[in-house]
């Protein structure tokens, strides 16, 4: 009875505050654990096939939607929270929301994008037949105090996983492999790709763990994809790598396809996104779907039609203009989305950067002096940088310091304003690529909205 | 002494532990000293001290050491108290050190973990840091006694530790917003003679011009007898300074 309450009047706040426009997605959990503090724990009960949590620093919400393309592919339904909310309560309000009229959702699984900090609660209250690790990068540090943290709180989730569930984690980053040590059941993913595809060595590069998760020391790396990530071993205890069961080989850039092996087998996957950390999504993803036993000669055509998600390097026109729209949030994101406009062979480029320190951006900018534009900026190709936000005048000074000349450098405070001016003062030949914090984007979204120039949006 | 003088034209910082000690953007710091000196002409030489590796203590005219996390910080600590005896001669000779967060806390006598592992500092400056709860995380505006304008200091603090003064120490500043040393005595930082500890990231010194400044002219001259760098627009430095500035105001 209490659950059904809680429920129904979730579903009756969510209503509301779509109806009054004011979107919310975390109210309605808010709401129903309020009323019924088991409520997300009761509903998952149902669940046959019970809950992946998926999390790390960095690729999570793209991860998500491709394994949720893949495990949705032949019509079976799935609970996944494709708005991104993904705090306890975010969790809370997609699962009583999964359904309309019924109180139990029908579907099988669940799929929960779910952020580092809610692993805890959200391991302890689902107990999860899968957890699934992207990487650990410093990511608002503000927030959860230090990177040290954020690892022991998976680990707390890893603790409340169902005995006969799966681990399936990043074999190419160091303190997510280690997670692994000593667990019954791991599934890793990496690359294993030809060497040319490897990181320059810029000696500035952002580094977050490069030190032996068991005994301190400094790695080597034999190879690196980006940041620490790559096949790496410890000289001093022996600990390396573990080899990944599902493995990225080949990446096609100009057909955009993606080879993954695994065992002997090997599939050709569709995948239209820029970026390095893409490959890494994509071979997440896939070694998450396994999980649930797909046959692997569906995969390509399950991903054939998948769309970015809302902000991660999205395409939008507007007047004959293209458009890129890349949420930044770490000096490591940020830096793979610089790589990736680097990559474009567009002849003229614009940038716009807005940078917000609300609560959800990260209240502390000192990452952004963490990103390498000493060593970017030159080889971007980028005609002119606007720069907004909050702190647009730090983002500046940033530029400044890296040595990019006054006269390529435009401050105009509010992003949505300066988008219209880029756009206007550009000829249809210029690319504009958007970099925007979390808070930014979301303004930018609604600004786009309202000028009617989006495709449709998924929830943010 | 007006800057003609002034003969050095080349000065080599050394950062300590940059793989270990470089949380929060501490990176900026020496961005921001090698651009300022840059544009005055002064090549800086930007030296790496790691674990182990043997520094050339005579040609070394600046020092910065940044935060680390805890675990970090207690795998160089006990490398750094082999260095104390060079580090501390240096310092004395008058050449400048910014020390953010876990180095200022290890410049201390020592630094409690929340572990209970207490990691011993060098001491040369007299202060002690114990473990807080919780962690002290925000936007920091205080006021300095150092001889620069404005005397505003701005930054971020994100820091478990609570810094405590001895006698024989001088605080950096006067908290106006924020938590500072240990939010209870309105303190932020220490120094002694030109070495600067304090839990500002934000990074600190892109964003406060004018200490760039005053370090800069430190290590040109230890004596301190130098009154000004020649003078160098940061016009758009101390707008993203005003800007935490003001937010202290709103709050006030």
């Amino acid at each position: 009875m209490r659950l059904w309450v809680a429920v129904w009047a979730a579903r009756l706040v969510g209503l509301v505050s779509r109806i009054s426009g004011r979107g919310g997605s975390s109210l309605p959990g808010m709401v129903a654990r309020r009323i019924d503090p088991l409520v997300l724990s009761k509903l998952v009960s149902r669940l046959s096939k019970g809950v992946i949590l998926l999390t790390g620093t960095n690729g999570k919400t793209t991860t998500a939607a491709l394994a949720a393309s893949l495990l949705q592919c032949d019509g079976h339904p799935i609970v996944h929270n494709q708005a991104g909310a993904n705090l306890i309560v975010g969790l809370t309000s997609t699962m009583v929301q999964a359904e309309k009229w019924r109180v139990y959702p029908r579907a099988a699984l669940a799929l929960l994008e779910t952020d580092e900090a809610s692993m805890p609660r959200a391991g302890q209250e689902t107990h999860p037949r899968a957890i699934v690790v992207t990487n650990f990068f410093r990511d608002q540090l503000d927030r959860y105090g230090e990177l040290s943290t954020t690892v022991g709180m998976v680990r707390k989730a890893i603790s409340q996983m169902a005995s006969d569930g799966w681990l399936v984690l990043n074999a190419d980053d160091p303190q997510v492999a280690f997670l692994g040590q000593d667990q019954q059941h791991v599934i890793y993913f990496g690359l294993d790709l030809p060497v040319n595809a490897t990181l320059e060595e810029t000696g500035d590069d952002v580094v977050d763990a490069r030190f032996c998760p068991r005994c301190g020391q400094a790695l080597r790396y034999r190879q690196r994809y980006y940041a620490h990530l790559g096949d790496y071993s410890c000289p001093n205890c022996g600990w390396s790598r573990p080899i990944p069961h599902w493995t990225a080989t080949l990446w096609d850039k100009q057909s955009h396809i993606v080879t993954v092996r695994h065992g002997n087998d090997l599939m050709e996957l569709p995948m239209n996104m820029p970026g390095i950390y893409n490959v890494y999504n994509l071979v997440g993803a896939v070694a998450a779907a396994m999980t649930q036993g797909l046959p692997a000669h569906e995969m390509g055509r399950c991903l054939e039609h998948f769309e970015p998600a809302f902000g991660r390097m999205e395409q939008v026109m507007i007047r004959d203009h293209q458009i890129w729209l890349a949420l930044v949030k770490n000096p490591v994101g940020f830096t793979q989305v610089l790589e990736a406009v680097g990559d474009w062979p567009e002849s003229s480029k614009w940038a716009l950067i807005a940078i917000n320190d609300r609560y959800a951006d990260g209240q502390d900018v000192s990452w952004l002096w963490d990103v390498d534009f000493e060593t970017l900026g030159p080889r971007l190709g980028i005609d002119q940088w606007w720069v907004s936000g909050m702190r647009a005048y730090d983002m500046a000074l940033r530029l400044k310091y890296a040595g990019i000349p006054d006269e390529k450098v435009h401050v105009v405070e509010n992003p949505n304003i300066a988008l219209d001016m880029m756009v206007d003062q550009s000829t249809r030949t210029v690319t504009i690529y958007v970099m925007p914090t979390y808070t930014a984007l979301l303004d930018l979204r609604q600004h786009l909205t309202q000028k009617g120039y989006t495709r449709h949006f998924r929830e943010g | 002494m007006g800057w003609t003088s002034i003969k050095k034209s080349h000065l080599t910082l050394l950062h300590l532990y940059p793989d270990h000690m470089n949380l929060y953007g501490d990176r900026g710091n020496v961005i921001a000293l090698v651009h300022r000196a840059g544009r005055r002409g002064i090549d800086v030489e930007v030296v790496a001290g790691e674990l182990g590796k043997p520094i050339g203590w005579q040609h070394v005219d600046m020092v910065f050491m940044g935060g680390g996390e805890d675990s970090h910080q207690s795998r160089i600590a006990e490398d750094f108290l082999l260095r104390a005896p060079e580090l501390t001669r240096r310092l004395d000779d008058g050449i400048p050190m910014l020390a953010i967060c876990g180095a200022y806390q290890l410049l201390g006598h020592y630094y409690r973990t929340v572990d209970g592992q207490k990691l011993p500092g060098i001491g040369y400056l007299d202060v002690t840091t114990e473990p807080g709860r919780p962690r002290a995380i925000g936007d920091v505006v205080c006021e300095t006694t150092l001889p620069i304008v404005p005397a505003t200091l701005v930054g971020f603090e994100n820091h478990g530790g609570r810094t405590f003064l001895g006698s024989g120490a001088t605080p950096l500043a006067t908290i106006y917003r924020g938590q500072g040393n240990n939010g209870q005595d309105h303190t932020e930082g220490a120094m002694k003679l030109h070495t600067i500890g304090t839990y500002l990231h934000g990074s600190l010194l892109p964003k406060n011009p004018h200490l760039t400044d005053l370090l800069l002219s430190w290590a040109v001259d230890p004596s301190g007898s130098l009154m000004d760098l020649a003078p160098m627009d940061m016009s758009l430095e101390m707008k993203a300074h005003e800007l935490i500035v003001a937010r202290g105001e709103k709050v006030r």
